[in-house]
């Protein structure tokens, strides 16, 4: 992979995090990787950073079922922002797919112009290979 | 019971006949008798005459079928004609019909045979609330065990494949503590699914109860967290006469307490401190965790008693904790108040009787 990303990882895990951050570290070549295990306090900083312009887009990978503010609430907020912020942002579904998962909600999400992808738990070198190449 | 007749002589006599056995109200005509059922919800039997003036026993049945479907209705009249027999069949839905004059042993009969009817079908009504609660319960369950069981699994198993680009000695250390504390976590969430279960199905074992003696396995738990996490931790209880309860539900509460305000300390913080107070007074234990926490936000505060919800995004929560600690309450009668504020602390207050 020879273009570069920054990442921004959300996950109330702090295994998840820990473990997505080290495979992004080993296996992609990020400008900077940031992790939240709170989704309200990750959009604080986006806001915070909505001036500054970035030179690569940052991948948000987000986990949907959150306390709080969960993936879906986080999707909606993110999707209010104007459009010079957004576009300097891509956000892939991470999540563990159970029966409990409702079909009808992941495919909402998945109709977001921002959202772009969706891989199921656990993350693997090939899956996140294969998201950065479709992003 | 109810009795409708546009004769005051027939309700008197009804009145004095079984006045003994039954708790009987009597009406002349159709308002006053909507009014009595207005003040009476336990009124189980209706019996209503048919022709009154203004409106037919059947259609009275026909509007209260709707309005106040518990009580079983009976039709109570001379008049035997086909026509209104059908139609107190079909539009009124009548459990018996009972000719005038009436025999006491008719009546009674009909009397015995519809309570037994009243009862099944509000058992059945209290059966259903019951496998409605459970089925939603269900529902939160498949959510819950796939963020709290699937979620720490799949964790572990990218962890794991994680484990094969990682060299560093001291990073793969750190990931297995991460792993171990989501294998704690998982053991921690099967505890509690175990606690959820057994106050929900077990019965009540009463017995004395030595406040002391309960929280003192607990206090050596807690004693050693609270150094550990350097909390003030102190505990007084003053106990004058004897409490019944049943010692399980009890201990769940104080572990419960306990554990939440330890865990929602504020980690910065230099004050730290968690205060238990228990007083058993005229039968009564009033008992108050306050801890100098994290707090809750007002808005949720309504919420923290819902199985399964989590105020804090931290990950130790695991959103059984005081939906338990309710459960036991009700079990035991008791009752639980909070107060909290933001980035200050919480402090529960719980009562409970002695049995």
């Amino acid at each position: 992979m020879n273009i570069k990303f920054s990442f921004i990882i959300i996950d109330d895990s702090e295994l998840d995090c820990f473990v997505t951050q080290k495979l992004l570290e080993h296996s992609t070549k990020y400008v900077a990787i940031t992790t939240f295990q709170n989704a309200e306090y990750a959009l604080e900083i986006i806001r915070e950073n909505a001036a500054r312009n970035s030179p690569v887009p940052t991948i948000i990978l987000l986990d949907l079922q959150m306390p709080f503010m969960n993936g879906f609430d986080f999707v909606e907020e993110f999707e209010k922002f104007p459009a010079e912020v957004k576009k300097n942002y891509r956000i892939a579904i991470f999540t563990v797919l159970t029966a409990a998962s409702n079909p009808a909600d992941i495919h909402k999400i998945l109709t977001y112009q921002a959202v772009k992808g969706i891989i199921e738990k656990p993350l693997t070198k090939q899956k996140l290979l294969s998201l950065l190449i479709r992003v | 019971m109810l009795y409708v007749d546009d004769e005051p002589g027939n309700l008197v006599g009804f009145k004095a006949s079984l006045r003994l056995d039954y708790h009987v109200f009597t009406a002349e005509n159709i308002p006053q008798a909507l009014a009595c059922l207005n003040d009476h919800p336990d009124i189980r039997v209706i019996f209503c005459d048919q022709r009154m003036p203004g409106k037919t026993g059947v259609d009275f049945f026909e509007e209260i079928r709707v309005s106040y479907p518990l009580p079983i209705r009976i039709m109570l009249t001379a008049y035997t004609d086909v026509e209104s027999i059908i139609d107190a069949i079909n539009k009124g839905n009548i459990f018996r019909f009972v000719k005038k004059p009436w025999i006491e042993a008719d009546i009674i009969g009909a009397i015995e045979e519809a309570n037994k009817f009243y009862l099944a079908v509000s058992m059945l009504s209290i059966k259903n609330i019951e496998l409605q609660k459970a089925y939603d319960e269900l529902n939160k369950f498949a959510y819950s065990v796939s963020h709290d069981i699937r979620g720490p699994l799949s964790g572990i198993l990218g962890a794991i494949n994680l484990a094969n680009e990682i060299d560093d000695v001291a990073e793969m250390r750190e990931m297995l503590f991460l792993m171990q504390k989501s294998v704690k976590k998982m053991d921690t969430y099967v505890l509690s699914m175990h606690d959820y279960y057994s106050l929900q199905r077990g019965e009540l074992k009463i017995t004395e109860i030595d406040f002391e003696k309960v929280i003192d396995e607990l206090k050596s738990i807690y004693t050693v967290l609270a150094k550990v996490n350097e909390v003030a931790f102190d505990i007084s209880i003053s106990q004058d006469g004897i409490f019944r309860s049943d010692y399980a539900p009890l201990r769940l509460i104080f572990n419960n307490l306990l554990s939440n305000a330890f865990k929602y300390q504020d980690r910065n913080s230099k004050n730290k401190s968690v205060k238990m107070t228990v007083e058993v007074a005229k039968s009564v234990a009033t008992i108050y965790v306050k801890d100098t926490g994290l707090g809750i936000l007002g808005s949720h505060v309504g919420e923290i008693f819902n199985l399964f919800y989590r105020s804090n995004s931290l990950e130790v929560g695991s959103g059984f904790g005081l939906y338990n600690v309710k459960s036991a309450l009700i079990k035991l009668n008791g009752q639980i108040e909070v107060k909290s504020i933001l980035h200050q602390g919480t402090t529960f207050k719980v009562t409970i009787p002695s049995i």
